[in-house]
């Protein structure tokens, strides 16, 4: 089983079972090529160098409209002109994430320095996002239902091994915050 | 309830930035009050976090203390007012601070908007 993580004199420590890791990893790597734009061939690459992208559109997938949300609220044109600045850099800045989270994932036990956990909380979180996309959780009251999904036995189908997932990410997700907040507040010091 | 007070912070933040926006505009320019009424341009932009029942209390409480350098306490205020309330001021400043901050909350996962601060 894993082990939560702690804020240490080390830094940040965790243990994660090598099927837990390469679960994570697969995750990641699923988000990713969510993000990864299509190549185009026809694209401007003067454009593509300073991050603009005059193609993008709001996506269709709600996952995906989760993690590159609108900017401006109740304004589509604004949106898509904001959405046309940004977009690209957003992508690469979540994958770059994701990818630095697979890699932290390699070393067992984890040691992270701050801005490493960070990364990896960054990627973590992304995966919660889609997951629940996936699982529907649209109110507080669905995660407080779906909190109470914990036992791996159960695990019949797609969608109670999602919730044990998520599930899993969202106890993992804390104890790393819980480890950075008290490197904020305490830095050095052995929680 | 210690979430209630965030509100009556917020009021005086917002002030004080278009206080300073004018201020600065008259001593550019030397021209006087007029400038007070038709300066559209110097309302502040603000930056909302919205609610959202995915994303941790304490992960939105760290990404307000480690990107805007906020201390703990103002975080979990503001923190919990976009839980409890539904959605938070959480920055103040030019155009282009606020799309840069909302990009920022957008690659930690935070669902935000930018608009002018008079239209909150």
């Amino acid at each position: 089983m894993a082990k939560a993580f702690r804020n240490t004199r080390k830094g940040i420590t965790g243990e994660l079972e090598r099927a837990e890791r390469d679960l994570i990893r697969r995750l990641f790597d699923d988000v990713i090529s969510m993000l990864e734009p299509a190549d185009r061939a026809d694209e401007d690459p003067l454009a593509a160098l300073v991050g603009l992208d005059a193609t993008a559109s709001k996506p269709e997938d709600s996952a995906l409209l989760r993690l590159l949300p609108d900017g401006i609220k109740d304004n589509d044109g604004e949106s898509l002109e904001f959405r046309r600045f940004t977009e690209r850099s957003l992508r690469e800045d979540k994958v770059a994430a994701l990818r630095a989270g697979a890699l932290l994932l390699e070393q067992n036990p984890l040691q992270l320095t701050p801005e490493q956990a960070q990364l990896l909380g960054r990627a973590i979180n992304d995966v919660r996002l889609v997951l629940a996309d996936r699982l529907d959780i649209e109110t507080d009251e669905d995660a407080q239902a779906l909190h109470e999904i914990d036992d791996w036995s159960q695990a019949e189908d797609l969608q109670t091994y999602l919730a044990l997932v998520y599930n899993f990410l969202t106890w993992l997700q804390e104890s790393l915050m819980q480890s950075l907040l008290a490197g904020l507040h305490h830095p050095g010091s052995r929680a | 309830m210690e979430f209630m007070s965030s509100t009556i912070e917020l009021v005086p933040a917002l002030s004080g930035v278009v206080g300073n926006t004018v201020v600065d505009v008259e001593a550019e320019t030397g021209r006087d009050t007029f400038l007070r009424e038709d300066t559209a341009t110097d309302v502040p932009w603000v930056v909302l976090v919205w609610n959202d029942p995915v994303n941790l209390m304490s992960y939105v409480s760290y990404v307000f203390q480690s990107y805007f350098g906020y201390p703990e306490s103002k975080a979990n205020t503001l923190m919990l007012q976009v839980h409890q309330e539904g959605k938070s001021v959480v920055a103040t400043g030019t155009r282009e601070k606020a799309e840069r901050d909302t990009q920022a909350m957008h690659s930690f996962g935070l669902w935000a908007t930018f608009q002018k601060a008079n239209q909150a």
